[in-house]
């Protein structure tokens, strides 16, 4: 595919989201109650979604950010956080290509950032060359080449820079074994004819590269600045901010990067003069803060989720609830059935499940339908132009009578006994899924584990519990960043498996899978991958439960914030700015 | 004396050794693995035993511990590959999770969790010996039984209750405090005290409440002794003979747990530290629980030991000073 037809087909897909979108925030409760098959009313914290909330900003004043957690990383090799790349790639380092600043749908857009335009395919999406704009500089106002971003993509495979995205191992050409660039070591696959011209040989076709370049494996960082394992504590400043200070879990302070030229940047419009990030803070006195927003604290932002218990003060108070942003984290959380034991081997016993499954309860479990919403499908909405079909149309509380009657075609009449794992965090949900299961004879006994551990428990195939409730969402909106990772039996891995937890190795679904993956028109891709989502679902590996929003509450001097639909909801950081920098701390 | 102290020091050499090899052992039985915590999602069985030998973990047990302690005394080179990193005496390994060598991280934690021990430890020894002293001198009295009422009632509240309570009452409701954020002494000792006075109370009540109950067990034991009657029998003024004879003897009890609480609470209070935000070493050995940063764990859990043992040799030696009956 070349790149007129990645912008149009992308065009067209902003289009129908953002006509979702805004069904979202009104006018389509008939639809809803259709769905839903009830009477819902409209979903009072999602308000703001599809909107910028304060107005314009005015340029200056300090932005801060309450966090209760320091950042994953912020090394561009090793960042793979959803909220730490939006921060990373916003305000200190720019990618080759990066999403529009929009909210809603819009948000899924491409716009060209380093380089002039999205890329250029050749060799039948084989080979793709990008081309630097000119006059990007640095924080020491030293020329951003194509060299420092082949340096840093090298970088990303060192061992002892762990944690990153693995899409340059997965597609560059001669990556396989490849360990950094220790002892002069170099990517033959990355080519860079002169300063401003790079390009990627793939191992295979692979049409939506331009979307892997938004992760920040392609941004630059030049050789000189680079200190191994210490570069995360002072990543070298390509955007609109640099670093002043960072002292780990406890306050980064970013002024202006007065190198940074904004005539080579369409999308970061850095209003604030500092933003200033305090961690360690408790969640609750984060949300009793921006509640009371006084002071200081009118200019502030939270970084994590608002506590469910804090719901109730911000939806019944307008003003506070105005400043509310709920934009979908795009990961939908399912049951995992073990595909390959006794008795989720039979596909009858898996759809018992799903239907058993009472989604209802399981949204109030994860803290109330105002931050999240039942999933009706596998690929949440982003991937389904805003809004998620309901394949199954199973009642959300669950059809008991219809499992058990499954459950008697398979055999199991009197139901049978099987255990589940969950992250300590979501006992609640356990708990749920274990009385819905009940109701079919289905008895579970819930296993919780603390979050540290969870995924290595759950990715040990052989020792795991029948069930495991876990989730997954897409690294940009592409049905090949979901399907394959959660249904592709060829990534099983015996010991730290990931993702497919069903271990489902259906044979048909791999062969599909792989012709999606070799279509070139991305409008046709996008609608296979749609109909493989209820084609699977009806196969029954999981059983799909909630869509958790990302609620963060804003101070009431903030202006140019909404969650973007790209970066799982956080804040983008690219137009956060004040309304009245003057109000702001100094 | 320079003898006793020579011996003792060795002492603390072989318990600190000893602890670090048990922690060492725990740590490498449990099934959390670093370099897959490291490795993040999706990670390829290639890449993750390319990391494993990054870190060291390819290597047997004993090598590693032997590395370590190694380190300890002379530093050590981590790493292999294009980023050799040199950690420097006292070499305490890396923290992979926050790309810091580990004494660098205890360092810069130190004098937020040594502000709040040092504090709160002034509070609680004032409060609670005073309402010690003072109950056991009015044995039996209703000031006696209020005292030793509150005490018990004070002593039952756990630290995370009272600390929801103080932040209710002392922030939420009337605004009289702000909400603890960490400023150094040296930049600004009025912000440095107000800001810390609410997690200093928090603490203070818990172990003034049980150094009420323990001097004033103390103290009533040693007025009863013999030489305390003989003191009053000679005339001296009541005065003399409670604070020169009967405290200085009577402390002896109470100065043993000082040691090993302020030397416990040195490496990190870790509830009060994470209700308050504090950003001290209780606080980084939680999030290195959580985490699994297995070299952070083990250079807090050494800090905390050295600090219990050194307290502790500070605390016997401090005898010989407080009681005069006693002699190295």
């Amino acid at each position: 595919m070349n790149t007129r037809t990645l912008t149009t087909v992308a065009a067209a897909l902003a289009a129908t989201l953002a006509l979702g979108a805004s069904g979202c925030s009104g006018g389509r409760d008939g639809e809803d109650s259709a769905r839903d098959g009830r009477g819902s009313a409209e979903n009072p914290a999602t308000a703001n979604n599809g909107a910028v909330v304060g107005g314009a900003p005015e340029k200056g004043g300090t932005l801060t950010v309450l966090s209760n957690t320091d950042f994953t990383h912020l090394d561009p090799a090793r960042n793979w956080v959803m909220g730490d790349m939006d921060f990373g790639t916003r305000l200190l380092y720019r990618t080759l290509v990066t999403y529009k600043a929009a909210p809603g749908a819009e948000g899924g857009e491409l716009v060209p950032d380093l380089a002039e335009d999205l890329g250029a395919p050749s060799n039948g999406a084989k080979t793709w060359t990008f081309r630097l704009k000119k006059g990007l500089k640095y924080e020491d106002g030293t020329a951003i080449t194509a060299q420092d971003i082949k340096y840093n993509v090298e970088r990303s495979f060192s061992p002892d820079l762990p944690g990153g995205p693995d899409y340059a191992a997965r597609y560059l050409a001669g990556a396989e074994g490849y360990q950094g660039p220790a002892h002069g070591k170099h990517l033959d696959s990355v080519k860079t004819p002169d300063d401003r011209t790079i390009v990627f040989e793939l191992r295979k076709p692979f049409a939506e590269f331009a979307y892997a370049t938004v992760l920040p494996t392609f941004a630059p960082v030049p050789k000189a600045q680079d200190k191994g394992p210490q570069y995360d504590n002072r990543p070298f400043s390509s955007g609109p901010y640099k670093i002043e200070s960072y002292a780990r879990d406890k306050r980064l302070v970013l002024v202006r990067n007065t190198h940074w030229d904004p005539a080579t940047d369409q999308v970061r419009k850095a209003h604030p003069d500092r933003i200033v990030v305090t961690m360690g803070l408790k969640g609750n006195q984060i949300d009793d803060r921006l509640i009371a927003s006084s002071g200081a604290d009118a200019s502030a932002v939270s970084w994590g989720k608002m506590r469910p218990e804090s719901t109730p003060k911000v939806l019944t108070k307008a003003d506070v609830r105005a400043r509310l942003l709920a934009e979908s984290s795009n990961c939908t959380e399912m049951v995992q059935m073990h595909t390959g034991r006794t008795p989720f081997d039979d596909v009858r016993v898996r759809q018992a499940v799903q239907y058993a499954l009472d989604r209802e309860a399981i949204v109030t479990a994860s803290g109330g339908p105002a931050l999240n919403d039942a999933a009706t499908a596998l690929m949440p909405g982003s991937l389904f132009d805003g809004k998620q079909p309901d394949t199954l149309k199973i009642p959300l509380t669950g059809d008991a009578a219809k499992a058990k009657e499954l459950l008697k075609q398979a055999g199991k009449p009197d139901g049978f006994a099987t255990s589940i794992t969950v992250s300590n965090g979501d006992k609640g949900v356990g708990e749920a899924i274990q009385q819905a299961l009940g109701r079919a004879g289905i008895k579970v006994t819930i296993e919780t584990v603390d979050p540290s551990a969870f995924y290595d428990t759950i990715g040990d195939t052989e020792n795991r519990t029948d069930l495991v409730y876990t989730g997954w969402c897409p690294d940009y909106p592409s049905g090949s960043t979901f399907l394959p990772f959660v249904f592709d039996g060829r990534y099983i891995k015996e010991k730290g498996n990931s993702g497919n937890h069903s271990l489902f190795r259906d044979k048909p679904t791999m062969q599909r899978m792989d012709e999606i993956a070799a279509m070139t028109d991305a409008q046709q891709a996008n609608q296979a991958w749609q109909q493989l989502d209820g084609e699977i679902l009806a196969k029954a590996p999981t059983a799909p439960a909630v869509i958790e929003r990302m609620p963060l509450l804003l101070g009431a001097n903030i202006a140019g914030a909404y969650g973007h639909t790209s970066f799982g909801g956080q804040i983008d950081y690219a137009t956060v700015g004040l309304k009245d920098p003057a109000k702001s701390a100094g | 004396m320079i003898l006793y102290l020579g011996r003792r020091l060795l002492g603390v050499v072989g318990v600190l050794i000893a602890i670090a090899a048990v922690t060492f052992t725990i740590f490498y039985v449990l099934p959390a693995d670093p370099a897959a915590a490291a490795c993040g999602k999706s990670c390829s069985a290639d890449r993750l035993a390319a990391i494993r030998a990054h870190m060291g973990l390819d290597q047997p047990v004993w090598r590693q511990f032997a590395d370590f302690v190694t380190g300890i005394f002379t530093g050590r080179t981590i790493g292999s590959g294009q980023y050799t990193l040199h950690c420097e005496f006292p070499c305490l390994g890396y923290s992979y999770e926050n790309s810091q060598a580990v004494w660098d991280l205890l360092m810069d934690r130190l004098p937020v969790s040594a502000s709040l021990a040092f504090g709160a430890a002034a509070l609680w020894l004032g409060l609670g010996l005073s309402a010690g002293v003072t109950a056991a001198l009015r044995k039996d009295t209703l000031a006696d039984r209020v005292l030793m009422v509150g005490a018990v009632a004070a002593a039952s509240l756990p630290v995370y209750f009272t600390s929801v309570l103080l932040i209710y009452g002392l922030i939420r409701a009337t605004g009289l405090l702000p909400y603890p954020q960490y400023v150094p002494l040296g930049s600004d000792p009025v912000q440095w005290a107000s800001n810390l006075l609410l997690p200093w109370l928090a603490l203070a009540i818990l172990y003034a409440a049980m150094y009420a109950r323990q001097s004033r067990s103390s103290m009533i034991e040693t007025m009863a002794e013999p030489y305390i009657r003989t003191a009053r029998a000679k005339g001296l003024p009541r005065r003399t003979v409670v604070v020169k004879h009967g405290l200085r003897a009577g402390m002896t009890p109470v100065l043993t747990i000082f040691g090993m609480d302020l030397g416990g609470l040195l490496a990190g209070a870790v509830i009060t530290e994470s209700i308050f935000g504090l950003p001290g070493v209780g606080r980084l050995f939680y999030g290195a629980l959580s985490s699994g940063d297995q070299p952070v764990i083990l250079g807090v859990t050494l800090l905390a030991a050295t600090f219990i043992v050194l307290a502790n040799l500070a605390v016997d030696l401090l005898y010989a000073v407080v009681d005069p009956r006693v002699r190295y």
